[in-house]
């Protein structure tokens, strides 16, 4: 069924190979499991019977485009989809990546299993097996593409009964001291591991604020203070920026439920500021201008 | 100076830090000062050269070290010395506060200002009303950046 995903795909990687016009594919390839799939490099159109695409591609391969040893190819081509696209955008948008350099290999998605799920054996795609940015999904084909690969996958299909991120109206509702107790209890289990920073595609500083230590903003020890500091200043840095691709929270060990931070945080800067992350390659990112009509209820 | 928590809760004189800029807000203070008004003396200037340069750290920081409420002050929209600083300052305040308010602070203890250099007794009203505020809040509240 999805095989002719797979050898549209590689038809694709194996042409853009050969003709020269990039010099690494990142795609899928066949997991430790048939319910995983594994991120692969391909830089030989001979490898390019590697790629394969379907309901397990979860990780968002754009993460990689911020690494040295894939930024040395320059042209590169990337599969991505539609969630993980928006990363790509702001990435360009950001003056990270040249879309020149870029070549865009859409495949359309119908909703990825949850890992954990999946590793139990779970390989249908339903509203009760998909993460839960696949629940609000708005972009099940990419947004900008060069190439696409449509799906065979049938659509999605939501009764509506399940919806994702309540548990911000929940903590909106609650009163200040009721949410600074929800929080400690979460950031208490942060381990400072940064596995959330190395799975954004969006963290790409090459020396993160956590590691400055003239002065040292953030405690690195794993204790109350200094974790509370380094979410919250993790989720300020992606606001207005988070394209909810989920990688922090999908690879947090000890399951903060960032996502829940970064969701309230986009909808505040849309219903702020009118402004959606990832969305094109031309708007400005929304921190990096102003308006004179901007919220001012709050200053005195 | 770190506090200790205990030290801050039994405190009738909280602690208040306020971030102002250079240009105004820190010249509105001083002519406070040369006209001889009196204001709450909980609060410490920290004088910095726009608005724009008060990142949300030094907020999170000042908290951290023990102090009750956090006053933010620059130029008003458009009196900027550095043309736009307040305008992109206002922008990013906006949704670190709501980030502050959502992660359980209370935004009782963060006061935004705009203060001309010309408006010291709008300072010291804004001082001493955000002090009687900060005295009025219950001592038990706690916030995440501290043990």
């Amino acid at each position: 069924m999805s095989n002719i995903v797979d050898e549209k795909l590689r038809k694709i990687a194996k042409d853009l190979l050969e003709s020269g016009e990039v010099s690494l594919i990142i795609g899928y390839g066949a997991g430790s499991s048939p319910r995983r799939t594994r991120p692969v490099f391909i830089t030989d159109a001979k490898d390019a019977h590697k790629l394969s695409f379907n309901r397990h591609s979860v990780q968002d391969l754009a993460v990689f485009l911020k690494k040295a040893e894939v930024k040395k190819f320059s042209k590169i081509g990337i599969l991505v989809k539609g969630c993980d696209e928006k990363a790509v955008n702001v990435l360009i948008q950001e003056y990270q990546v040249s879309r020149d350099n870029i070549k865009i290999i859409g495949v359309e998605c119908n909703g990825v299993v949850r890992q954990n799920l999946a590793d139990k054996g779970e390989s249908s795609v339903s509203e009760a097996t998909v993460y839960d940015k696949c629940l609000i999904c708005g972009e099940h084909r990419p947004l900008i593409y060069d190439y696409l690969v449509e799906t065979d996958e049938p659509e999605l299909k939501l009764s509506g009964a399940l919806k994702p991120y309540t548990k911000i109206e929940e903590l909106d509702a609650m009163d200040p001291e009721e949410r600074n107790e929800f929080w400690r209890k979460e950031f208490e289990k942060c381990i400072k591991c940064y596995a959330c920073r190395q799975a954004c595609p969006l963290c790409y500083c090459s020396r993160c604020i956590v590691e400055k230590n003239t002065p040292q903003w953030i405690d690195t020890s794993i204790e109350e203070p200094g974790n509370a500091q380094w979410n919250l200043i993790r989720a300020y840095h992606l606001s207005g920026r988070c394209i909810s691709c989920g990688e922090c929270e999908r690879a947090c060990p000890v399951n903060i439920p960032l996502m829940l931070i970064n969701e309230k945080m986009a909808r505040d800067v849309y219903n702020m500021f009118g402004y959606k992350s990832g969305q094109d390659t031309e708007t400005k990112p929304v921190f990096g201008v102003f308006s004179e009509g901007d919220l001012n209820d709050f200053i005195k | 100076m770190i506090m200790k928590k205990e030290d801050i809760n039994s405190n009738p004189d909280p602690r208040i830090i306020a971030f102002v800029c250079n240009w105004c807000t820190y010249s509105g203070a001083d002519l406070a000062g040369t006209g001889r008004m009196k204001y709450s003396d909980n609060v410490r200037i920290i004088k910095l050269p726009c608005s724009g340069r008060i990142d949300p750290l030094f907020i999170v920081e000042a908290f951290k070290k023990g102090a009750r409420g956090v006053l933010v002050s620059g130029c008003h929209p458009g009196d900027c010395h550095y043309t736009s600083g307040n305008y992109h300052s206002r922008r990013k305040y906006a949704a670190f506060r709501d980030l502050l308010g959502f992660l359980g602070i209370d935004l009782n203890r963060v006061e935004f200002s705009w203060i001309s250099a010309s408006e010291g007794n709008k300072w010291v009203s804004v001082v001493n009303e955000f002090t009687e505020k900060i005295k009025s809040l219950e001592d038990s509240s706690t916030d995440i950046f501290r043990k």
